[in-house]
Formats: structure tokens, C-alpha cells, sequence
């Protein structure tokens, strides 16, 4: 932890050094940080090994799983099964309510943000408490709440037929609406989070200025404000995305037979019927899926930086 | 500040939207908590009439919650110790050394926040099955210490970034060793940080499901995979009151870590929730 001591003096250029004393200090110099990089090694070397052996390798172990073969051999048969009929409708269901699921938390998300970045310190502190601590209460016990609260006879059912809304008690679980709703409060604390840290990054006297040049709060909001919270934006929506996509705990308590998302089918697979390859192959695409979409956030992040740094010069 | 003024129409627009969007957040936890002391455990809210008879049936004799809570405690003690063991060599290596492919380490570190859990509850069963480790309290544990690992490890980075290298390098010069420099200037100045990634550790473990339920044999079922079993099959009140009791646990876990960074003098040190690494991570940079 002591590390920092063995570090180099920060070479000061031109400062007076005698000639004589330059080899001598530069052995010195490299001395110390090799001594410097063997520390890090040494203490790098725990968590790298054990993420190796307890992380990659059985990662790795599943991708080879999911190319065997029933009889020995490789084959890419599990995945052809894995990409059709009802399991690839599955797929089509993930990714259907992950995108549900996340144009929802961004839509609520941006709001609860341009909000708290006008409160006042204070207010906005208090505010972020109520975002923060449901992040840390347990995602099952939050979509229990939420199985009270939606039921048929539940607090929301309740309130909405005596307010004699038409139509209720409306069916709001074991369908997409439970499901959606469910997860949308899981992943909100993500991008409202996300979303706050752009919008408090942002200078309020652009819009300021746009205004004092005769701009409408329309023409504002859209030249001005929305292409500066814009990679905010979609920086949140993607990462939602990726995390919707192996979620498992509320579709599978909230939603009905159409709402089965592939982690569901995984579980099924190895539970119930005991298919391990099946479930690799499934589990292999999922992370695809995942790999692809953090490849597009960092695509996106290096066009916007390019755009950025061309706007500068 | 020269600011655009909102108009009054915007701002009882976002008003009101955000006091629904809270309560949306807030909600299904409240009522939990309030169910959990009524009378009729899926009955009207506010409840009639108030009761703990739902807490006396989680701990009457025959009951299987003790024990699943017992276990959760022990799996997230575990983790608590493996994840702080690594999250402070690999914090220190991170921000203390020059580490040769330092942004591929990071990257390792963080990359099980990231991938599907499911995922990796797969790749460790079928680690673990060869070896006759199913149901193992220490196998679950390993497995959760993979995903409370980079949080511990995030929290101490900036722990580690806060704290300043000159204190170290002026003990050193008036004579400390390297281990009286950690024991006597970093350990002390880290603390708030290390109590932080204990506590976010422990309830990394104490809330996974997949994980559990993949490596989990008949008679090891952790609190969450207790909790769902119930909830699939046979709903039972009491679950309610456990529901409850993992919320208190939440929520004290958090005042804790609150009351420890303001003792600790960290007015406002950023970085010590572990929210960050999502930021971090969607921006493939670190939070400094």
C-alpha cells in the first residue's frame, strides 16, 4: 500500500544537475520503477488470478460446452436449435422488452434528472436518496412489492376504481405491462443516475445564450440542450439495454409464458430438462449480444470525441 | 448564475412528474414494510388492524427462514473477507504501481458487472460441479466474491486516489518502513473506504439469486433463493416479514456507511458508491 514511496522524483527539466550525476541518477531513476512495476504485479497478480480461474475459465468452459456435441465432436447444432422456433421467439421477446424496458427508463430518468439538476443542493441530495437506496434493496424484494401493488385487488387496482377510471381493475400481471413496469424500477436508479451526472455537467448559460439571441424555448431545447445530453442519452439506453438482457428475477416472477426471457429459458433448461448444452448455447449468445452492445458504447463514445475534437480545432 | 428561467407550467409539469417517479422508486418497498405489520397480509392498505404476529412465524420452531438466514450471513461473511482481500491488492496495483497493461487489468476487474449474470452462474457450475462443491457455502461464496470483487475494488481505487501520497512519502522519509506507512498512515486514512467496501460487499452476497440457486443443493438454499422458491410456488405471509427484514438490513447497511464517511471527515468524497462503476463503466472511463 506503500507503494507511492518508491516513486521517481518528477524529473524537473532544466533544473541544474551536474553532468557527472545524470547516469547515475537515471540508473537510479529505473531502478525504482522497475522496483515500482514488480509491486503492482504483486499485487495485481490475486484478483487477476482469481478472475482467470473463477471468471474466464468457467466462461470459457461454457463456450466449449455449448460447440460439443452429443456424441463427442464439435458442432454448432445447439446454436441452430438455440436460434430456432420457440426459443428464438424467446430471444425476440428479450430483446423486445429490453428495449421496452429501456426507452421507459430513459424517458422517466430524463425527467427525474432535469428536475434534480434544478433543485438546490440540498433538495436535490434528498431526492437522490430516493433513487439510491431502492438500487440497494434486494431486486426480488422490490418486485414483490410490485406483485402487491399490481394485483387484481392490489393498492393500484384499488385507487384507479375509485377514481372510477374506466376499464379497471385492469390486469397488470403475468403480462408485458407487469414486466415492464417491474424492471423499468429495477434499472431507473442507472440511468437517472447516468443521466443527472451529464445534465449537472452542463452549462446553464448556453441555453442562456441561445435565449437572448431570440431562440424559442422549443428551438432551445432541441439545437441547444438535447445535443449536449445526447451521448448521455445514449450512453444510459445502451447500458440498460445490456443489463435488461440476462435479467431474470422480474420477468420470471412478473411476467406470463410470453413474457419468458432467455435467462428464464436458461434456467429452465437446466433445471427441468437437464439440457447443458442447450443452456451454453443460449448463454453464449447472450454474452454476443452483451459484447456487441459495449462495443457500440465505445464506438459511440470515439465518434463523439472525434466530432468533439473537430469542433474545437 | 446567468440561467434560462423555467416557466411556470414546466415547472409544475416536472413537479409532478417527479413526485410520481418517486413514489414509483419508493413505493413497492413502503408498502412492503407497512404490510408486513398488518393484520391481513395481502389485504387492503393502509392495513386495519396492525400485528407481528408475521415476524413471530419467521422465527417459530419448524420455520425455514432461520436457517436460510443463517446461511445468507455466513456465504456474504465469506465474500465480505475474499472481496476486501482482493479489492485491496488490486486497488492498490491500480492506482499505486505502474502496472504494465493496466487497462486490461481494469477491465477484467470490471467486466463481471457486466456480463450476464446468468452467464456466469453457468461457466461456475459447471466449475464447480466436477469437484463435488455443489451446496458448498465456500463455493457460493467464491462465486459471489466475483461480482462483489469489482465493486470493493472501485470503492478503493478512489478511496486510494483521496487519499494524499505525500502523507506516505513524509512518514518514509522520517524513517517508517513500508508496513508501519500502511499500518499507521494509509489503513487509517482508507478506513472509511474499506467499511464501505465490506458493507457493499456483504450485501452483493446477501441479495444474489443466480448464483445461489445454480450452486445451491437441496438443503443450501441462501434468503434470496428461499424468497423466490416461496414466491413461485406456495405465497406465504411471512414472506412479507422477511421482505421487510432485508429492507432493514438494506437500509442500516447504508446509514452505516453514511455515519462512517461522515465521522471519517468526507464531507463529500465522490466515488464511494458503488453506482459508479455503471457510470464508469458506459463510459469506458474511470471516475476519478
Amino acid at each position: 500500500m506503500a507503494g507511492s514511496l518508491l516513486a521517481p522524483a518528477p524529473p524537473a527539466p532544466g533544473a541544474a544537475t551536474p553532468a557527472a550525476g545524470t547516469g547515475r541518477l537515471h540508473r537510479l531513476r529505473r531502478a525504482l520503477s522497475e522496483r515500482r512495476t514488480r509491486f503492482g504485479l504483486l499485487n495485481a497478480a490475486p484478483v487477476v488470478v482469481y478472475l482467470l480461474v473463477l471468471f474466464v475459465y468457467p466462461i470459457f468452459s461454457t463456450l466449449l460446452l455449448s460447440l460439443k456435441g452429443e456424441e463427442g465432436g464439435w458442432t454448432l447444432h445447439w446454436y441452430a436449435d438455440a436460434l430456432q422456433g420457440s426459443n428464438l421467439e424467446v430471444l425476440f421477446t428479450t430483446l423486445r422488452i429490453s428495449a421496452e424496458t429501456s426507452l421507459l427508463s430513459l424517458v422517466i430518468g430524463f425527467l427525474l434528472a432535469a428536475a434534480v439538476s434544478r433543485l438546490k443542493p440540498l433538495w436535490a441530495g434528498l431526492v437522490m436518496i430516493i433513487v439510491i437506496v431502492p438500487h440497494f434493496i434486494s431486486a426480488l424484494v422490490r418486485t414483490y412489492g410490485w406483485i402487491i401493488l399490481l394485483g387484481e385487488r392490489g393498492v393500484v387496482n384499488n385507487a384507479l376504481t375509485d377514481l372510477k377510471v374506466p376499464g379497471a381493475p385492469f390486469q397488470m400481471l403475468y403480462n408485458e405491462i407487469g414486466v415492464v413496469i417491474g424492471t423499468t424500477s429495477v434499472m431507473l436508479p442507472y440511468t437517472v443516475l447516468l443521466l443527472y451526472a451529464v445534465m449537472r455537467g452542463i452549462d446553464r448559460r448556453l441555453p442562456a445564450a441561445a435565449a437572448s439571441m431570440g431562440a424559442g424555448r422549443l428551438t432551445i431545447f432541441r439545437r441547444v440542450y438535447l445535443p449536449m445530453v445526447a451521448p448521455g442519452l445514449v450512453n444510459a439506453g445502451i447500458l440498460c439495454f445490456i443489463l435488461c438482457l440476462g435479467y431474470y428475477l422480474t420477468p420470471a416472477l412478473m411476467g406470463g409464458p410470453k413474457q419468458t426471457m432467455v435467462a428464464s429459458l436458461i434456467s429452465e433448461q437446466v433445471m427441468k430438462q437437464n439440457q447443458w448444452n442447450g443452456a451454453a448455447a443460449l448463454g453464449i449468445i447472450l454474452l454476443l449480444l452483451t459484447f456487441g452492445g459495449l462495443l457500440l458504447l465505445r464506438l459511440i463514445k470515439a465518434v463523439s470525441e472525434a466530432a468533439k475534437n473537430r469542433g474545437i480545432s | 448564475m446567468i440561467a434560462l428561467r423555467s416557466t411556470l407550467a414546466g415547472r409544475i409539469f416536472l413537479t409532478v412528474a417527479s413526485t410520481v417517479i418517486l413514489l414509483f422508486l419508493a413505493l413497492p418497498i413502503v408498502l412492503i414494510v407497512v404490510t408486513s405489520f398488518g393484520k391481513d397480509a395481502f389485504g387492503a392498505f393502509p392495513p386495519d388492524s396492525w400485528t407481528l404476529g408475521w415476524y413471530k412465524v419467521l422465527f417459530a420452531d419448524g420455520s425455514k427462514w432461520p436457517a436460510a438466514l443463517s446461511l445468507s450471513a455466513l456465504i456474504a461473511s465469506l465474500t465480505t473477507v475474499f472481496s476486501l482481500l482482493l479489492g485491496i491488492t488490486a486497488a492498490t496495483a491500480l492506482v499505486r504501481s505502474n502496472l504494465p497493461l493496466r487497462s486490461a487489468v481494469y477491465g477484467l476487474v470490471l467486466a463481471p458487472l457486466v456480463i450476464p449474470q446468468v452467464v456466469i452462474a453457468l461457466g461456475l457450475f459447471l466449475l464447480f460441479e466436477p469437484a463435488a462443491m455443489l451446496g458448498s457455502p465456500i463455493a457460493i461464496a467464491l462465486g459471489h466474491t466475483v461480482l462483489a470483487s469489482p465493486i470493493a475494488v472501485m470503492i478503493l481505487m478512489a478511496t486510494l486516489k483521496g487519499i494524499d501520497e505525500r502523507l506516505e512519502d513524509a512518514a518514509a522519509s522520517m524513517g517508517a518502513n513500508r508496513l508501519t506507512v500502511a499500518r499507521r498512515i494509509t489503513l487509517p486514512l482508507a478506513m472509511p473506504g474499506m467499511i464501505a467496501a465490506a458493507v457493499f460487499s456483504f450485501i452483493t452476497s446477501f441479495d444474489e439469486f443466480f448464483i445461489s440457486q445454480f450452486l445451491s443443493s437441496v438443503d443450501t438454499t441462501t434468503l434470496p433463493v428461499q424468497v423466490f422458491n416461496v414466491l413461485q410456488f406456495d405465497v406465504d405471509p411471512s414472506v412479507t416479514a422477511i421482505s421487510a427484514v432485508l429492507i432493514a438490513i438494506a437500509v442500516l447497511a447504508l446509514v452505516l456507511v453514511a455515519a462512517v464517511r461522515r465521522l471519517g471527515g468526507a464531507e463529500k468524497q465522490d466515488g464511494l458508491l458503488p453506482t459508479e462503476p455503471a457510470v464508469g463503466l458506459s463510459t469506458g472511463s474511470e471516475t476519478s
